[in-house]
């Protein structure tokens, strides 16, 4: 069983306070929401649960079990979804998902991938190259390339930007899935992603 | 969606094989692309043809011609690399792939999977230049064994320096003045070793032991081991 846990995380760019004493754990089954204004440094909570930039103070922390898992090894059991994070635009959407497996150590299967692929909505699109997909399908391969490696802790930063009611609906049914198991943190303002979490913290506080 | 359920089977993941997924990626994307095999090897054959007209084979006296045309064939190497190499890494800088790619890979992994292609373009680069240079400048190599073999050593030894001076300047501004500046002190005893080896190779003097092969493979082990040990701090904020 996976935990997460954030002790007194604090962060700071060049003398500017972003936000300060975040803490909180989460086990199986819990989804966390974290809302504030723009800016207010939710993306950045989130990048730094995810290990890709330090926390000025503060330590985040994830278990298996009672054993803590080493911070290098951490991105094994996270699937992140994010504005910022881009996928390869040169490839098409299999030879992305290609890419993906092989570097975690998945046996690649294509019809695994089209299956994930068919649930949101991307088979027809599948041998298209990235570059010719909307932002809105861009954002779907996003959350096919995210539970991949089936992780027990999802990040999601504003998973239903550029999405449309149907894309909404796949990202509400990957949420409660994904609460039956693992654990979900979703950074957003908008209501309906908020309302999928039992617990906000909002960092414009 | 059954959280990505339906892969369970997993492979053994080694380095190797996370490194081989990262070279052959960017192969494919380079194919597709022609970013940096374009910058590398216009800046190449522009610069051998200018190099070949202004100063060809006629001009140079048969003494010095070994000397001369090792220090030309090693800077037009040279430069060309450094005109395109660092793209290995400001590519993912500039589309916004670094961090999918910091967080489904090693960073060692990273390192080698893009020291493989760098030394791909490099070699793609050395089976162009290298044939037209001799041709073009009426370059004769006494010794082409050695000649061969420091071609290779120097070109490892290359592609090893530019790849983690590369990674240094991907999240910096001025990427390209900085990635010329920064190789040079690193890539200058290398060129200097690689000039002396092909030009004891042009004359055939003193060719026993190789050692400036050996002092070029010396280099690149050096700093393949190096950067495996700092990437990590640089791939990571």
């Amino acid at each position: 069983m996976y935990s997460l846990k954030l002790s007194n995380i604090c962060k700071h760019y060049t003398g500017t306070l972003l936000f300060k004493d975040i803490s909180f754990e989460l086990r199986p089954g819990e989804v966390l929401a974290i809302t504030g204004w723009n800016g207010s440094g939710k993306s950045t909570l989130l990048r730094i649960i995810a290990g890709l930039v330090r926390p000025s103070l503060g330590k985040v922390e994830m278990f298996m079990g009672d054993e803590p898992i080493p911070k290098e090894s951490r991105r094994k059991f996270l699937g992140m979804v994010a504005p910022a994070l881009a996928l390869y635009d040169e490839l098409t959407a299999l030879e992305n998902m290609d890419f993906f497996c092989k570097v975690r150590g998945i046996a690649y299967d294509r019809e695994s991938c089209l299956n994930m692929m068919e649930r949101v909505g991307l088979t027809e699109n599948a041998n298209k190259t990235c570059r010719n997909y909307s932002s809105g399908m861009k954002q779907r391969l996003k959350l096919v390339q995210a539970l991949l490696h089936s992780p027990p802790l999802l990040l999601l930063d504003e998973p239903g930007c550029n999405l449309d009611s149907n894309g909404m609906k796949i990202v509400e049914d990957i949420i409660l899935e994904h609460r039956q198991l693992g654990m979900t943190v979703i950074a957003s303002n908008e209501k309906r992603e908020v309302d999928y979490a039992e617990r906000a913290i909002n960092l414009s506080e | 969606m059954r959280s990505g359920r339906w892969i369970t089977q997993n492979e053994p993941l080694t380095y190797l094989n996370e490194a081989t997924a990262i070279w052959l990626r960017d192969l494919r994307g380079e194919f597709r692309t022609r970013y940096a095999v374009n910058s590398i090897l216009m800046f190449a054959v522009t610069t051998l043809v200018a190099v070949s007209f202004s100063i060809g084979s006629f001009r140079i006296g048969e003494a010095e011609k070994p000397f001369l045309c090792s220090v030309l064939l090693w800077i037009i190497l040279v430069f060309s690399a450094l005109s395109g190499l660092s793209r290995s890494f400001v590519k993912e800088e500039e589309a916004g792939t670094m961090d999918v790619l910091k967080l489904s890979a090693r960073p060692q992994a990273v390192f080698l999977g893009k020291l493989f292609f760098n030394l791909t373009l490099l070699g793609a680069l050395q089976l162009i230049i290298v044939p037209l240079f001799i041709l073009l400048m009426n370059y004769k190599i006494a010794s082409p064994g050695l000649f061969a073999a420091m071609i290779i050593s120097g070109g490892l030894g290359l592609g090893a320096g530019t790849t983690i001076v590369a990674a240094m300047i991907a999240q910096a501004s001025a990427r390209g003045a900085l990635f010329a500046v920064l190789s040079f002190p690193l890539l200058l005893p290398l060129m200097i070793t690689a000039i002396k080896g092909c030009e004891r190779a042009a004359d055939g003097m003193n060719t026993a032991g190789w050692p400036e092969v050996r002092i070029a493979v010396a280099y690149t082990v050096i700093m393949i081991i190096m950067s495996l040990f700092l990437f990590p701090l640089i791939w990571e904020e």
